[in-house]
């Protein structure tokens, strides 16, 4: 029996010895992968975050560079203006108010559309879910100033929408019925014609057409797994279809819901282009002036800095509130 | 008195035909299992009598009125699902009075009624447990209590058990037949599980592609299978190829003797069935006797199968273990196959799933 025994576990001997040696490389060979992987993030994302950090706090050479230093007035002029206390404004939080404004509604837009959209989706057969899946991955190859351009030329006053509405009757229709003044408190028409371009509905709009693509991606996946079984539960329960989508559905992807909206909320916070080619310049945005701090004429770059920490603090916030939101809910699983 | 009745049902998607031509009549109070192999259609009937799908032609009536397009919503016939369909965001009580909250029954009301549910299924305490929390048991009841919830006219499970265990099966097929007995509910349970039919069933329907192959009552199904198919798909059977031959059967050489003669003209190709318990081994005064070689013995405990090498062809006897103790592997025995055992059917009918079924 011993001997049995030791023929039959003997094999094994050699066979750790060998391990030993390449179970050490293997080791180094892991700690290698993850030092590289260190040095890529603390090279391409952690420095230049410090970076722009570091420059927040530097100091703006009338007429001229900046140098480095330690000062807060950058922060100073975003929160109350550079000539606080003799005089204060509040244009640079008014541009983070519009910041917030149009990511918060252009993400809700685009996550309560796509719910539906998606749902439905998710109950066709497998092939038509994937036609749909691949248009949609295709649409976001394209990039946004291509999307904006095109709705840029739908939207002009001279070519777009507003010429179809004059040519087509609308526009006289529009002031016949008294909808055209409504148009017009709502900023979306001139005396003459409806106009579209600069308003708030248009860079709404726009944005979240931006991001739709993004909201029907990340929603597929908790929708597709949802037991299709519970919402027919529901129904032999005396349930309506409105009651099902209120009781069984939204409820079960209450997490995924949140968490795209957030996503996408971040997402916009630093769109650009969109808000430059439709909003009005009084509605810009907290990105916008970055940029025009940075690159524009005033070559600011330590208050271009300062307003980028305040948008990243701004993110970051909604963020772990989203978190917070997420922890407490009842029905996390 | 009918509660439920099935008329002419027909369901197909495109061209292929999932239900076809079904009537049956579910009376007042009783359990009737659907029975049959996958893709029979007995879930898709199950189906069409919740409104989760309308029929393509056929009616359904309760009571005398046509429920036929009635929305499942207007129908709330209690439903348990295969997946039980629990709501995770929901607690058991909050499970358990959907249908009553949805409906816009008082707050205290539902907490009352969900309470005395979950005594009705043994689950007392159990009200403010999240889903995730439970065993598939208590799963189980969970949703059978949901479905009870708004005193269904009709209660229907689709294959109840099949996220059980085998043990906790077994249990809970007693259990959910003296709970339905209690209340007395007419019930339809979807099944694959012949022993869960018997088990649970008033009466038995047997589906197969489509079509009803037989209806009547466990022991009617067992003892007297109409079709081959029923044969072969209830209990187990041993198959023969034979002739009509002057009201008796002749299979190869043999001759075998039936209780009634057979209503075949003669020559006519049928197929016999015979349980294996119903083959005894030894000689008898009356009877069919063929002489078979043991090839196989399965000692089970209760029971043993025996497997023979006869004329008839390939056969299986099954005893009770106090009997043929003696009888070795190789050895020739002669065995009686007693003519009220026998069942022919027209060779036209479909083949069994499978030789022998498994239980």
């Amino acid at each position: 029996m011993t001997v049995a025994h030791d023929l039959a576990f003997g094999p094994t001997g050699p066979t750790r010895a060998t391990e030993l040696p390449t179970g050490v490389s293997a080791g180094r060979v892991g700690r290698a992968v993850q030092g590289v992987l260190w040095a890529v993030v603390l090279a391409f994302c952690l420095v230049p975050l410090i970076l722009v950090v570091v420059i927040s706090f530097g100091h703006k050479v009338e007429g001229a560079g900046w140098e480095w230093a330690l000062t807060l007035e950058n922060y100073q002029r975003f929160i109350v203006g550079a000539n606080w206390p003799a005089e204060s404004t509040s244009l640079y939080l008014g541009q983070l108010y519009w910041s917030m404004r149009y990511a918060v509604v252009a993400s809700l837009l685009a996550v309560v559309t796509a719910l539906p959209f998606t749902y439905l989706m998710t109950r066709q057969s497998r092939r038509a879910q994937a036609v749909w899946l691949v248009f949609l991955l295709a649409t976001l190859s394209l990039s946004e100033v291509f999307i904006v351009m095109g709705w840029d030329i739908i939207l002009s006053n001279n070519s777009g929408l507003p010429m179809l509405f004059a040519a087509s009757g609308l526009t006289d229709w529009l002031k016949e019925t008294g909808w055209f003044d409504v148009l017009r408190d709502w900023g979306l028409a001139n005396p003459r014609n409806v106009k579209f371009k600069p308003s708030e509905v248009a860079t709404v709009l726009t944005l979240s057409y931006l991001v739709w693509p993004y909201a029907v991606i990340l929603l597929y996946p908790a929708l597709s797994r949802l037991d299709p079984s519970l919402a027919e539960a529901a129904r032999t329960m005396g349930a309506r279809p409105w009651t099902v989508a209120r009781t069984v559905i939204l409820p079960s992807v209450r997490l995924p819901l949140i968490g795209t909206t957030l996503l996408l909320f971040v997402f916009l916070l630093g769109a650009y282009v969109a808000i430059t080619v439709f909003a009005d310049p009084s509605q810009h945005t907290t990105a916008v002036s970055v940029y025009e701090h940075v690159r524009g004429s005033t070559l600011n770059a330590p208050f271009g800095a300062a307003q980028s920490v305040i948008l990243l603090i701004t993110a970051t916030a909604f963020l772990v509130i989203g978190q917070r939101l997420t922890r407490k809910s009842p029905g996390a699983q | 008195m009918c509660a439920l009745a099935l008329k002419d049902i027909r369901k197909t998607y495109g061209d292929a035909s999932a239900v076809d031509d079904v009537s049956i009549d579910f009376p007042q109070g009783q359990l009737t299992a659907l029975l049959g192999p996958s893709g029979c259609g007995k879930t898709t009937l199950l189906r069409m009598i919740a409104g989760l799908e309308v029929p393509t032609a056929g009616t359904i009536t309760l009571g005398g009125r046509d429920i036929t397009r009635l929305p499942a919503h207007r129908r709330k016939f209690g439903m348990v699902f295969q997946s039980f369909a629990l709501f995770p965001h929901l607690s058991v009580r909050e499970n358990i009075g959907y249908a009553l909250t949805i409906a816009g029954t008082s707050k205290a009301e539902v907490v009352a009624r969900a309470d005395k549910l979950l005594d009705l299924v043994q689950l007392q305490g159990f009200g403010d447990r999240r889903i995730g929390q439970l065993s598939g048991g208590q799963r189980q009841r969970v949703a059978i209590a949901r479905a009870l919830a708004q005193e269904p006219e009709v209660f229907l499970l689709d294959e109840p058990m099949s996220a059980l265990d085998a043990k906790l099966r077994e249990e809970m097929q007693v259990e959910l037949r003296l709970l339905q007995q209690r209340l007395g509910i007419t019930t339809i349970v979807v099944t694959h599980d012949q022993r869960e039919a018997m088990t649970m069933a008033d009466r038995i329907i047997v589906m197969s592609k489509g079509r009803v192959e037989q209806s009547g009552s466990p022991q009617e199904i067992y003892q007297w299978p109409a079709t081959g198919f029923v044969a072969g798909f209830i209990g187990r059977a041993n198959f023969m190829e034979g002739l009509a031959d002057n009201g008796n059967i002749r299979v190869g050489d043999v001759l075998l003797a039936l209780a009634e003669p057979a209503n075949f003209i003669n020559g006519a190709s049928v197929q016999l069935a015979c349980r294996p318990e119903a083959i005894r081994l030894g000689a008898a005064d009356t009877g069919n006797m063929v002489k078979g070689t043991i090839t196989f013995i399965r000692d089970l405990g209760p029971v043993r199968d025996f497997h023979l090498d006869t004329p008839l062809g390939k056969l299986v006897v099954e005893q009770g273990a106090d009997q043929g103790r003696d009888v070795r592997l190789g050895e020739t025995v002669a065995l009686t196959l007693p003519p009220e055992a026998l069942r022919i059917y027209p060779r036209s009918t479909a083949l069994p799933p499978m030789e022998m079924a498994a239980e």
